[in-house]
């Protein structure tokens, strides 16, 4: 690093010229892309399966069983897998004896205490080399410690977690990719020389099966007709609209998608921020303040906690998803009031998510609501990976449940997730918005939402709502009065040059992907239990974590599942985003899934979870033949049973 | 022990057997290895002092309790617990009604809202407006160098978009680090001159977090008295110690730090982080930091500097590098430098450059990059694309110079007189401030008064409030009819919107002009004669 202001100078003006020569050859950084720019659309409808290399594995880019004649389909296998068998379809809907309570099913004595042992062991290790290294080899220490009078980044204390315990496994996280994340991704590998204090690629990549991204609606495509969309939009608007909502930002395209989301998810009107987060942390602030109280299921997501912070309103918890103790929670702060001054509560919000990320739990929103009606508060429910993943209609918690969207005052989601796309949304009643808009720290502050990330919401939304043939539609954006709920999108909800391929717009392919979804958590829910694996979470839900406990157990299971002949990437969390002994591995089901895949899945979990010891559910087990062979009897079975 | 009791009593049986299983005790508890060693010391102890026996006796049953009693609140504790019966619950429960959960907006924030320009179509330079389908002059939108609608970018967007799709589906700790964010890291760690990057798929969202990722409970920053919103967010979480000093005041910066260290030579404890946090190009003004001198101060004090260019990076410099560049400055003795890459390069996030301990560390603590999904790869690529573009053409940043010099020379007539602007020289982002009457507080008389008193580090707010009989929405509203007047003829600018009471200190309202380098001289010149016309207007016949 040069130090002085001329050698500074003139190493950026080198620095300069030397980009500048590479970006004429080549453009910096990213040299694959030019080799992609040559697939054009209509080459790849000559070969679907045009994005394989000649290293990949073949499984994972043709299907095992190869279609018919009379089979058509639009997509690039190894992004949106190819399955015709309507068997494998299923509806989301919740049934009137569903179990909506969380239970952890608890291991073996023997697990839990290995469980507790291993911790003690990596902590009195972890110390241990703290003591004799920070003596024997203080270079390697040096920024744990006071240098020339700074104190340091981060305390030897803080950073023990991360250094001793995490540090071992780094392998398993932050895994580069490139392409899209769809059925399947290609990983860059990755070696290391140092024990995973860096980690180089090795300039090889692997395509692997991917039931790691929140990709559940399998819209995260690069080819078809949302990526069309947006190519279009960025031929149209380009890249952004630069500036915030209240300034220099706004455009027809948010006017338009808001409403369509508003529509999509059936309140009065909705405000779309442009990224996920942010919509929590800079839109509760404007709903509640001082003298306020939030009520907070103790496993809300850190962005919901962060937006209750900065509001400066009081926060209780409640036991995950138990309405005995929301209650008792709700009849103790109403009659106390506020701390000390026993003063009435301004307003109660009470926060809870639509499907738990970590344990796919699924929230009890009868019991809720049924609550609301008696105690007043306000609700605000976040369906981050509830949204477009949930409920016959895609429509989220309120869909699945068949309640009256505009029974809870707040909907808040992610188009991340279901939608391929980024950024978040609030919906509500007009009014409400309308003071999101101007006190919510988005509204002044931050980036409007990219023009081609809203042309991705509007049309994969559009495709799961169905667009209405144009002359029963009515020309209004915002509807003056109720309209069904919930109906597909009148023609005019979309942009004019947005041209949707038919099953787009007919709502087939939609209808399609949230059935196939629908098969595919539930299948893989009750063909892990059938295994003999202790799982959480509800069996509608697409996220199913598998319980691992030992935290040995954890990088052994994702390697293992990456190192198999059909290579599998799958997402391991332990604590601290877990209870310290229920270490996991969490699936997330997508429709881009097909009946073999899961099958594929199944076969490494029943192989690896034998070896690793991990069977220790309760109840029923069926072999893995069986499974695969009764996969439609097991998934329209009834809970119960 | 009980050798004493009568061998006639008829407890004797009890006796006994009381007896020998004290003994079996006594046996099991010598047979715990280093039990001897403890029970030589309690015997000892209470002989040497028998009441510290009871005292220690107390200390143990005192810590076993605290032990037991539950960490949380829970029904029926703490001291201003009233307890009530069922029904008395149900009829407070019943009594209780909450406000309306969204505050209802005020006439003129209504008119605010309803009055945002909607664009028809792409933004850019010449924008048309949806309301009557007019192309305007656009000085309001965040496009500096002009690299909105560029034809190589959206190439390479589209390019992007085929291969990677449009979300990236997951967060980057899990499978959502894609190679194009990685090239963009480089590219502006490259750019920029440090070891390293991290890209935030927000700018808004980035500043916010990186302060608390190294900012904790006990660590000391001092900060700037007019930081932007995200900055006084990210402190507020922080619980960091803040001391604040004048805005862009480098001796009352020297005088704050001078008193730091005073205070902590007299304390004493243990060495703590200490961070000076302000920005390049103020926010709230357009006001420059002389990083120079900032810097030669954080390495006299040994503090850690985070430079929040937002509105710097991409604006100003040979090639848009921003204040580094500016001054000629290794952005390396910067130690955070946050970026804006929705603001600097028209595309999206933000970032923060350093060494790469401070990156890595963000990596695992920077919450907003921790627990969001990463940016859409194609947003990525169109921030690099930026960067190679204004790497080789220093030319645009040239034009906007010009332009910014531009629109000073022809708003010079009603500078001082009518208006008054705040901003640096050199500026792209240029706020207009009401000029304050003669009679208002703000008055030669007051404003000495309040260069002289004394500001108190340790509160945000000045004693005496510089605002003080200001009507801000009065000017609010004067300067949202010069805003509406210049829209009538064609030319776009706004004013800077604020969060009206959620701010630490409230910021002078003003409009805020964006020049950019996509006008020509010709059209800026224009724009701002509309806006001299305008403020003439509204504001002349205010007197």
């Amino acid at each position: 690093m040069p130090s002085s202001a001329a050698s500074y100078l003139s190493a950026l003006s080198k620095a300069d010229a030397q980009a500048r020569r590479s970006h004429n050859s080549t453009p910096p950084g990213t040299p694959a892309l030019s080799m992609s720019s040559s697939i054009t659309a209509e080459s790849e409808l000559e070969d679907p399966f045009s994005l394989a290399n000649d290293t990949d594995s073949t499984d994972l880019m043709r299907p095992r069983t190869a279609p018919t004649s009379e089979q058509v389909f639009t997509t690039v296998h190894a992004e949106f897998g190819h399955c015709a068998n309507q068997d494998y379809r299923y509806t989301s809907e919740h049934g009137p004896d569903d179990d909506l309570s969380h239970v952890d099913v608890e291991p073996p004595y023997y697990i839990l205490l290995s469980t507790y042992a291993s911790y003690l062991l990596l902590i009195v290790m972890g110390h241990l080399r703290d003591f004799v290294g920070k003596r024997f080899r203080p270079a390697a220490y040096k920024d744990l410690k006071a240098t020339n009078g700074y104190a340091p980044l981060s305390s030897d204390f803080d950073s023990f977690y991360i250094r001793r315990l995490k540090l071992r496994i780094n392998d398993c996280f932050s895994q580069p990719i490139t392409g899209v994340a769809g059925r399947t991704v290609t990983i860059l590998d990755r070696t290391t020389q140092n024990y995973n204090a860096t980690q180089e690629l090795t300039g090889t990549t692997t395509r692997t099966l991917n039931i790691s991204s929140y990709n559940y609606l399998g819209f995260g495509q690069a080819r078809g007709g949302c990526a069309d969309a947006v190519e279009a939009c960025l031929q149209r608007y380009g890249v952004s609209t630069l500036g915030a909502r209240l300034e220099g930002g706004t455009s027809d395209l948010h006017v338009l998608a808001e409403a369509l989301v508003a529509r999509f998810v059936g309140a009065e009107a909705a405000v779309i921020s442009s990224m996920g987060y942010a919509t929590n942390s800079t839109f509760i602030p404007a709903l509640v303040g001082k003298g306020c109280l939030v009520i907070s299921d103790e496993l809300n997501h850190a962005s919901i906690r962060i937006g209750v912070r900065y509001s400066g309103a009081s926060v209780r918890m409640f036991k995950h998803n138990d309405m005995h103790a929301l209650e008792a929670l709700l009849r103790e702060v109403v009659s106390q009031g506020q701390p000390k001054t026993h003063r009435h509560w301004k307003k109660i919000l009470v926060i809870v998510e639509g499907l738990y990320s970590m344990e796919g739990t699924m929230v009890d929103l009868p019991g809720i609501l049924a609550l609301k009606k008696q105690y007043k508060f306000n609700l605000f429910v976040d369906e981050a990976h509830s949204i477009g993943a949930i409920g016959p209609h895609g429509r989220g918690v309120c869909d699945y449940f068949g309640i009256d969207p505009r029974e809870v005052d707040i909907l808040m989601g992610t188009f991340t997730k279901s939608f391929g796309a980024a950024g978040g949304y609030v919906a509500g009643s007009t009014a409400l918005i309308d003071c999101l808009r101007v006190h919510g720290h988005s509204g002044p502050y931050a980036e409007a939402m990219a023009p081609p990330v809203l042309a991705q919401v509007v049309s994969s939304m559009a495709s799961i709502m169905g667009v209405a043939p144009a002359h029963t539609s009515t020309s209004t954006l915002q509807p003056a009065h109720r309209e069904p709920h919930p109906a597909a999108a009148p023609a005019s909800a979309l942009p004019a040059w947005m041209a949707l391929p038919p099953a787009q717009r007919d709502g087939s392919e939609g209808h399609e992907r949230l059935r196939r979804l629908a098969f595919n958590s539930r299948y893989m829910a009750r063909a892990l239990k059938k295994l003999g694996f202790i799982t959480y979470g509800h069996p509608s839900s697409p996220i199913v974590p598998l319980l691992i406990f030992n935290p040995g157990k954890l990088p052994l299971f994702h390697r293992l599942m990456k190192d198999r002949a059909t290579p599998i990437v799958v997402v391991v969390v332990s604590y601290p985003a877990t209870p310290l002994v229920s270490g996991r591995v969490r699936f997330c089901l997508s429709a881009a899934h097909t009946k073999d895949d899961i099958d594929t899945v199944l076969g490494a979990c029943d192989e690896i979870g034998d070896l690793l010891d991990l069977k220790h559910g309760v109840g029923e087990r069926w072999p893995l033949e069986e499974i695969m062979e009764r996969s439609v009897e097991l998934v329209h079975m009834d809970v119960h049973e | 022990m009980n050798a004493t009791t009568p061998a006639t009593s008829p407890l004797y049986p009890v006796f006994a057997a009381l007896s020998s299983s004290l003994s079996v005790a006594e046996d099991i508890f010598y047979k715990i290895p280093g039990s001897q060693v403890v029970a030589r010391y309690v015997k000892s102890s209470h002989r040497n002092d028998p009441g510290r026996t009871a005292l220690e006796l107390i200390l143990v049953v005192f810590a076993i309790w605290t032990l037991m009693k539950s960490r949380t609140r829970k029904d029926g504790q703490g001291k201003h617990f009233i307890s009530f019966n069922e029904k008395e619950i149900d009829d407070l429960v019943a009594d209780w009604t909450p406000e309306p959960l969204g505050k209802p907006l005020s006439e003129f924030e209504k008119h605010d809202l309803a009055a945002v320009p909607i664009i028809q179509g792409p933004n850019g330079p010449r924008p048309k407006l949806a309301s009557n389908g007019k192309t305007v002059l656009n000085l309001a939108s965040f496009n500096f160098t002009g690299l909105a609608g560029n034809e190589n970018i959206k190439e390479r967007a589209i390019e992007t978009l085929r291969k990677y799709g449009l979300g990236s589906c997951g967060p980057p700790g899990f499978y959502g680090t894609v190679d194009v964010h990685m090239d963009f890291e480089r590219d502006v760690a490259d750019f920029l001159g440090t070891e390293a990057a991290i890209l935030y798929s927000q700018g808004f969202s980035t500043v916010s977090s990186v302060i608390p990722a190294f900012c904790k409970r006990g660590d000391i920053i001092v900060a700037d008295r007019s930081v932007n919103f995200a900055i006084q967010k990210g402190i507020q979480i922080s619980r960091s110690t803040v001391r604040w000093y004048d805005h862009n005041d480098m001796n009352s910066l020297q005088e704050v730090l001078e008193s730091v260290d005073k205070e902590r030579k007299k304390r004493g404890g243990p060495l703590t982080r200490r961070f000076i946090v302000t920005e390049g190009i103020f926010e709230q003004d357009g006001k420059m930091s002389d990083l120079p001198k900032l810097i030669e101060l954080k390495l006299k004090y040994k503090y850690r500097l985070l430079l929040d260019e937002s509105f710097s990076f991409g604006t100003v410099g040979r090639t848009g590098r921003g204040l580094t560049e500016l001054y000629n400055v290794p952005a390396a003795q910067v130690d955070m430098l946050c970026g804006n890459v929705s603001i600097g390069l028209a595309s999206g996030g933000g970032f923060c450059a350093g060494s790469s301990v401070v990156v890595e560390h963000q990596r695992i603590n920077g919450t907003s990059f921790v627990f969001s999904a990463s940016m859409p790869p194609l947003l990525a690529v169109s921030a690099s694309e930026g960067i190679a573009i204004l790497r080789a053409q220093p030319s645009i940043l040239a034009t906007l110079q010009e332009n910014v010099r531009a629109i000073h020379t022809v708003l010079a007539p009603v500078t001082g007189t009518l208006v008054t602007i705040p901003s640096h020289a050199a500026s792209p982002v240029i706020h207009i401030h009401i000029k304050p009457q003669a009679t208002s507080a703000l008055a030669p008389g007051a404003a000495a008064l309040i260069k002289h008193s004394k500001s108190n580090p340790a509160s945000v707010r000045l004693p005496v409030d510089p605002l003080k009989g200001v009507d801000m929405e009065a000017e609010e509203k004067l300067l949202q009819e010069i805003v509406e007047e210049c829209l009538n003829n064609g030319v776009w600018v706004t004013r800077a919107k604020r969060l009206r009471g959620q701010e630490l200190v409230e910021p002078r309202a003003s409009i805020r002009l964006s020049v950019t380098a996509a006008l020509s001289r010709k059209e800026t010149e224009k724009a701002a004669g509309v806006l001299k016309a305008a403020i003439t207007k509204v504001l002349g016949k205010r007197r």
